[in-house]
């Protein structure tokens, strides 16, 4: 059933277009009919998303690679089939050569896979009342003032591990968190520190300024051929600095790519701006990744 | 007269009148009577001109003389460089036009004396003029970083694409910077300009191939590059002897730390290589390569094309032999030069514990940066879920605010330091 069914919208796609386009539901279809598969079964690795967050979906992007992509998933539908025929399958259905270059459909298989870790939060509160920077400097253990070379008290927790500046002004900022929740907890911490010594503290206006990604594509990258094509968004001085620096415009992200393959994500308000950036950096990588 | 438009501060009325009293006339309100404002000796309006000095003078406005320095500064930089007289106008034109925006109206000298030299650089860049950005540093007496910083502002200000500087463009006017012709040493040690030149660009490409050149600085690759085609277009005993430093002292240029880390990594590669030509009698290594170099250059595409169709067979045919075959090469090979077989096992072992896979060792060629990765200390990803919201106990805050005799003895510590 499943590979007759697979067959005929074959060879009925082939006969009336001439450019042959997978639509988005075709593998739902064929994994409905073989019944109780997952979608994007074949896709494979791009599980591992955080569980819980508002994942944005990747839009389809026609490039060579995605060609490779779709020539590969035809095999991954050809063994699910066989798979469900069971040992006596004698399947007549041969993995078709497409004649026609086919537009790449949104999915799963073009996702990198790969999630980036935040490094740093950047975040700014409000305390709400005016300090005396050399009564905390003074009071506290874990504070550090040195007017002559800094106008703020810079302090530190242990736990989350972050520190932050204190300003005269009542504003606060606090770096080092690894994430947006720890970033808030560590502000509030520091609040509360400055609360208990004395001062009508509150916790107002607390935003999120920067955060910084990194992760590893696991394949060398010619920068010199990224900077040819993507001319207008990229700055490669290797005489200056080892890194190429892509910036961005939606969303707007700098990224530091490294030949290596690491990649740097900085410039970001919200996380999914990072998981965005990413997601649209990679198959630029990819095309030129180098065997 | 009261200036039209003047209301009384107190009441809001506009009945205001002159009143002249005594030698100065003031303007009051006519219904409070409160004292609006008293007559000036020039009698200006309230609030000061609306029309603005550089406005009514009707004279027009004069460069700058730090900008017309500038431009002179740019000019003689291109003079100096003896650049064709197109590059000299278009520098001068983004010169013009970079000062004369926002974001460097107001800057410091040294920052402008920086932008000129970027203007010159960009200039360069477009008309695909060979300069380093290293020369232009020089040029203006900045280091290299804080010239980074102006050139990305100056190329955002001017809102152009400037094309990437390739190391290939540079080798020619860098080979001819060397005093290694005959006029200038001994015939046994001299090489003619062209052939260094030919060979050196050669190398460099190759080098790139395999992933030495990205990322790095141009002029140790280049030197390094020049070193190995001087001493392989007359492999003698005498040349192999020479080191580089020596060489650079023989031709006259100034010697380069990492350029000898590059010699090493091209060595390796050419070896990877040479161990690929069909007619080679012995192991090919670091110490005699470079008799091969001129072989590995002519047919070098095939050669790379031989090394990672075998590289690649190699590790599909046994991928655990390959790692057990390494150990006792790496304990024979202790005492040589660096090998990238000691540092792919050393690599090997070092990831060992580590989770990421070392993609670098699974590779023919790869980044060294990814081959000798430094193994870094790993801090417990403290990945602790938290919610930001949690209670947050009084004890772990006590924890960070001193105690009354510490203040104290605090106190009194600085009383005494400042008494000595």
């Amino acid at each position: 059933m499943d590979e007759t069914a697979l067959e005929r919208y074959f060879d009925d796609s082939i006969a009336n277009d001439s450019g042959f386009s997978l639509g988005e539901g075709w593998m739902m279809r064929f994994l409905k009919a073989r019944g109780g598969a997952k979608a994007g079964g074949g896709g494979g690795p791009g599980s591992e998303l955080p569980p819980g967050r508002d994942w944005p979906r990747p839009r389809p992007r026609p490039s060579s690679t995605d060609h490779d992509d779709l020539t590969r998933a035809l095999p991954v539908a050809t063994e699910a089939e066989e798979e469900s025929q069971g040992a006596e399958s004698n399947t007549s259905f041969c993995p078709m050569t497409p004649m026609t270059p086919m537009t790449p459909m949104t999915p799963v298989t073009e996702r990198s896979g790969i999630t980036p870790q935040l490094q740093n939060i950047v975040s700014t509160v409000n305390l709400g009342c005016p300090l005396d920077l050399k009564f905390i400097a003074l009071q506290a253990r874990n504070a550090e003032y040195n007017p002559k070379r800094f106008a703020a008290v810079i302090m530190r927790i242990r736990e989350p591990r972050t520190t932050a500046l204190i300003f005269s002004s009542g504003k606060m900022v606090c770096t080092g968190a690894k994430s947006e929740e720890q970033s808030r907890l560590a502000a509030r911490k520091y609040a509360r520190v400055v609360q208990k010594l004395g001062f009508s503290a509150r916790f107002m206006d607390f935003k999120i300024q920067n955060m910084v990604a990194s992760c590893d594509v696991c394949f060398p990258i010619r920068l010199e051929g990224l900077v040819l094509t993507h001319q207008q968004f990229c700055s490669y001085e290797p005489e200056l600095f080892p890194g190429l620096i892509y910036r961005m415009v939606k969303p707007r992200i700098v990224l530091l790519i490294f030949v290596s393959g690491k990649v740097v994500l900085t410039g970001a308000k919200e996380r999914a701006e990072i998981y965005e950036a990413f997601e649209n950096i990679y198959p630029i990588l990819r095309g030129f990744r180098k065997h | 007269m009261p200036p039209v438009g003047l209301k009384c501060r107190c009441c809001g009325s506009s009945n205001i009148v002159e009143d002249d009293l005594y030698a100065q006339s003031q303007s009051v309100c006519a219904d409070c009577g409160t004292v609006c404002s008293e007559g000036r000796l020039a009698n200006d309006p309230v609030g000061g001109s609306v029309v603005s000095y550089s406005y009514t003078t009707q004279q027009s406005k004069k460069p700058c003389p730090n900008l017309i320095k500038g431009l002179h500064r740019v000019q003689a930089l291109c003079r100096v460089l003896r650049l064709n007289s197109e590059i000299e106008k278009s520098s001068q034109t983004y010169f013009n036009q970079a000062c004369n925006h926002e974001s460097f109206i107001f800057v410091r000298l040294t920052k402008k004396e920086a932008l000129a030299g970027c203007c010159v650089l960009i200039s360069c860049r477009m008309y695909n003029w060979p300069i380093t950005a290293g020369t232009i540093a020089y040029l203006v007496d900045t280091d290299p970083a804080s010239l980074f910083r102006v050139y990305l502002e100056a190329v955002k200000t001017l809102n152009i694409s400037v094309p990437a500087p390739s190391v290939s463009d540079v080798i020619e006017a860098h080979c001819q910077a060397y005093k290694i012709t005959s006029e200038h040493v001994p015939e046994e040690l001299a090489a003619d300009t062209k052939e260094l030149t030919k060979r050196a660009l050669a190398l460099v490409e190759l080098a790139a191939e395999s992933w030495i050149v990205t990322g790095r600085r141009p002029v140790p690759i280049m030197m390094a590059a020049t070193y190995l085609s001087w001493q392989s277009l007359q492999p003698t005993k005498l040349r192999q002897k020479m080191t580089l430093e020596k060489f650079c002292q023989l031709a006259k240029v100034d010697k380069n730390r990492p350029a000898t880390k590059r010699v090493s990594e091209m060595k390796e590669m050419l070896c990877k290589l040479g161990n690929e030509l069909p007619w080679k009698t012995r192991e090919i290594t670091p110490h005699n390569v470079v008799q091969q170099v001129e072989d590995i250059l002519n047919y070098r595409f095939a050669l790379l094309r031989n090394a990672l169709k075998s590289y690649a067979d190699s590790s599909n045919a046994d991928p655990p032999q390959f790692d057990i075959k390494e150990i006792p090469e790496s304990e024979h090979s202790l005492k040589t030069e660096s090998c990238t077989v000691e540092t792919e096992q050393q690599a090997h072992s070092a990831t060992d514990s580590c989770d990421e896979p070392n993609w670098g060792k699974r590779v023919l060629f790869a980044p060294p940066c990814v081959v000798n990765a430094k193994k870094k200390k790993r801090e417990q990803s403290n990945q602790l879920e938290v919610t930001g919201d949690e209670e947050i106990s009084d004890s772990e805050i006590s924890s960070y605010i001193r105690t009354p005799q510490e203040v104290r003895n605090i106190e009194l510590t600085k009383t005494l330091l400042l008494k000595e």
